[in-house]
């Protein structure tokens, strides 16, 4: 603890020292403009902000500071600095960082953090000292009860998401009679709010649901349910699943030999983690999302390759694209309002972006402007084949068996 | 009540309670003879997972064949573990409470360095790959081949360090050491290199699980601590230091969960085992099978 206060007392002399250098140079005092937030690089929730949150804050840093800097209205051009750390994907440790941040570092912008639930957890802070933060990895009807006008999330939320799945069932149904639906889901936030989004809707499609289960966060056998599901004749199955899940789920279906015309599973699908795991048996596979660098929004391809070229990675087929949309929201803003946070939540509240994850446009926190899809893996892609007017390819129903 | 579904089902949970008896007959070879309690157990699992991972992607090693370098690979870190942490400790042992305690503090420290490194070179990515994805129809059933192969592997593994202990001249020695550390040295028991040994074995069994589990489950940096959690109700079930024990409490542990998920539903999983494992401290608190279950007046002095 003496430690600790003494480093504080270091660098807030150091601060001033610093600052007694820096401010009789430029009058104006302008620094770096500095870009807070803390990201899981440990613990489980490191697996998802390493693919879809951090590859994108990196890779945008680079941009903006290779131009010169982050474009402010009326101010000219101020180069950013990340104010960051590891929050090991404790929601307490997440909460004091943004506390931190917002208060006593009194940082000029905020990202958001990895997950639902630390969005959950960090939202009323930085709403209450007046931080806009648009969250892409945050999945929840639950916000709008939260009342937080500084608070968006990018992403198509459970009802629409389930809205654009239940649609395109009807559409198949229409045309090949696939009628037995079983729905498994991990039992959390994500996966009861989407099973309580999703069965009034296949009830209203008349579909027969065979199979209703629910499974823990860190399941390790779902042989037995998939059993289960193969034995009640199952045409469909949704599942409403975490990435580790959803690879469970693929790999047993796959040794148990149940292969419905239709495999749905939910987060994890767009990885191209997931392609390059099952190889030619993911052919076929439908999953939540989507997005791919065939879709027709300006900048889309050249974020791709940015992406492969400074990660060595190809991003996800969902999120990514979305958490490097909400960073060109604010870049936008920023230089059409300058730092003045109200102003910048005023610019957001009205304005509909262009941006590489198609334009967006927020109501009431959520963004209504892209609608829920549905994707496929199709030769190595991704392809989103629901709703029509967003489709780049046509889905393939029945999907082919698992390859061996 | 179809039978032939429930039998199906228990099946399913032998399957993978043979795994979790070969985890925790690892972690209680340490506990049972150096009374170290070795959180970091899991962690040398992941290490096991990610050799066989890397041999099999990049070497385009059989998952199997990879066993014969993670093995000996994990063995030598064990070994090396205990030389440089565990032997002076051991050493300076007053009493069994502050032995305990400290090895407790090493092996958290321990847990954290290895998870850490493991994010440095592998970053928090899953890894994972296919291996024998396929079904194998057996006893009018279905199941996953691979999940029938780490079982039938598991088991080998473990009977042959039953063997190993039964019919050898040093599995001899490790077994008077568990049952009475003075004694042994007094017939000329070698005591540290035992110790290093059995730590070496511990970890190398690990290693093998998570091998094992490589060919079923995605690989990332933090699936360690869990099957630590998993052993510890296996070897709390069996008795501690009894390797017979930990064999059978995985065993039972998979089928019960299993039965227990099957009745009820998969969200219970966790209630179930550690509804079991109140049972067992209420009505055995030494375990189900601990053959050398010390009474309350004799713990001190052994």
């Amino acid at each position: 603890m003496r430690n600790a206060i003494a480093r504080r007392t270091f660098l807030k002399l150091a601060g001033g020292v610093t600052a007694a250098t820096w401010l009789p140079r430029r009058a104006s005092a302008q620094g770096p403009i500095r870009i807070g937030f803390t990201l899981s690089a440990t613990g489980p929730y490191a697996v998802g902000a390493g693919i879809t949150q951090r590859p994108n804050y990196d890779l945008w840093l680079d941009q903006v500071n290779a131009k010169g800097g982050l474009a402010v209205a009326g101010g000219g051009r101020r180069p950013i600095v990340f104010v960051e750390q590891d929050d090991r994907s404790e929601l307490e440790t997440i909460v004091r960082s943004y506390e931190k941040l917002v208060n006593d570092d009194k940082v000029d912008l905020v990202l958001p953090p990895w997950g639902t639930a630390a969005n959950f957890a960090v939202a009323p802070i930085t709403n209450k000292a007046g931080y806009p933060m648009i969250g892409p990895t945050v999945g929840s009807l639950k916000l709008k009860d939260l009342n937080l006008p500084y608070f968006y999330a990018i992403l198509a939320q459970p009802d629409a998401m389930m809205l654009s799945l239940a649609n395109f069932l009807k559409d198949v149904k229409r045309q090949q009679k696939l009628n037995k639906v079983a729905v498994i889901y991990v039992n959390d936030l994500f996966g009861l709010e989407h099973h309580t989004a999703l069965m009034p809707l296949l009830k209203e499609g008349a579909f027969e649901v065979v199979e209703e289960k629910s499974y823990p966060l860190g399941v390790k056998d779902l042989t037995d349910v998939l059993k289960g599901c193969k034995a009640k004749g199952a045409e469909i199955l949704i599942g409403l699943s975490y990435p580790p899940d959803t690879i469970l789920m693929t790999t047993q279906a796959k040794a148990v030999d149940f292969n419905p015309p239709i495999f749905y599973t939910a987060v994890g699908t767009a990885f191209p983690f997931f392609r390059d795991r099952f190889k030619g048996s993911a052919e076929g596979v439908m999953g939540v999302g989507a997005w791919n660098p065939k879709v027709s929004f300006p900048g889309a391809k050249a974020y791709f390759d940015a992406h492969v070229a400074k990660t060595k990675k190809e991003p996800d087929r969902w999120a990514s694209a979305f958490a490097y949309a909400s960073l060109q929201i604010i870049e936008e803003s920023v230089a059409k309002v300058g730092l003045d946070r109200a102003k910048i939540k005023a610019h957001i509240d009205a304005t509909e972006f262009t941006t590489v994850a198609g334009p967006i446009k927020f109501a009431k926190g959520v963004n209504p402007a892209t609608p829920g899809m549905v994707g496929q893996w199709q030769k190595g892609e991704f392809e989103v084949v629901w709703p029509p007017e967003r489709a780049t390819g046509k889905a393939i129903v029945p999907k082919p068996n698992w390859a061996d | 009540m179809n039978l032939a579904l429930i039998l199906d089902v228990a099946a399913g949970g032998l399957l993978l309670g043979g795994l979790y008896a070969l985890i925790a007959v690892g972690l209680n070879l340490q506990y049972g003879l150096l009374r170290v309690l070795n959180v970091a157990h899991g962690e040398f699992l992941m290490l096991g997972g990610y050799l066989t991972y890397l041999l099999h992607v990049n070497a385009g090693m059989d998952p199997l064949v990879s066993l014969a370098v993670s093995v000996p690979v994990v063995f030598a870190a064990g070994v090396l573990v205990h030389t440089l942490l565990y032997r002076r400790l051991l050493r300076q042992e007053r009493t069994r409470e502050e032995l305990e305690a400290n090895s407790l503090l090493i092996s958290f420290g321990l847990l954290f360095i290895l998870q850490n490194a493991a994010l440095l070179v592998f970053s928090a990515d899953m890894r994972g790959y296919q291996y024998l994805d396929r079904p194998l129809r057996m006893l009018g059933t279905v199941f996953p081949t691979n999940r029938v192969v780490a079982f039938a592997v598991a088991a080998v593994v473990t009977a042959l360090l039953m063997l190993f202990l039964r019919g050898t001249l040093t599995g001899a020695a490790v077994r008077a050491l568990m049952q009475d550390p003075v004694g042994a040295r007094l017939v000329g028991v070698r005591v540290p290199r035992i110790h290093a040994l059995c730590f070496g074995l511990g970890a190398a069994l690990a290693a093998v699980s998570g091998s094992l589990l490589s060919m079923l489950f995605e690989l990332t940096p933090f699936v360690g601590l869990p099957y630590t959690i998993t052993a510890l109700v296996v070897i709390i079930l069996g008795g501690l230091g009894s390797v017979g024990g930990s064999l059978l409490g995985g065993l039972i542990l998979g089928v019960v969960e299993a039965l227990g998920v099957y009745f009820t539903a998969p969200d219970l999983r966790m209630v179930i085992s550690y509804g079991v494992l109140a049972l067992v401290l209420v009505l055995r608190p030494y375990g189900l099978f601990n053959s050398m279950a010390r009474r309350p007046g004799q713990a001190e002095g052994a």
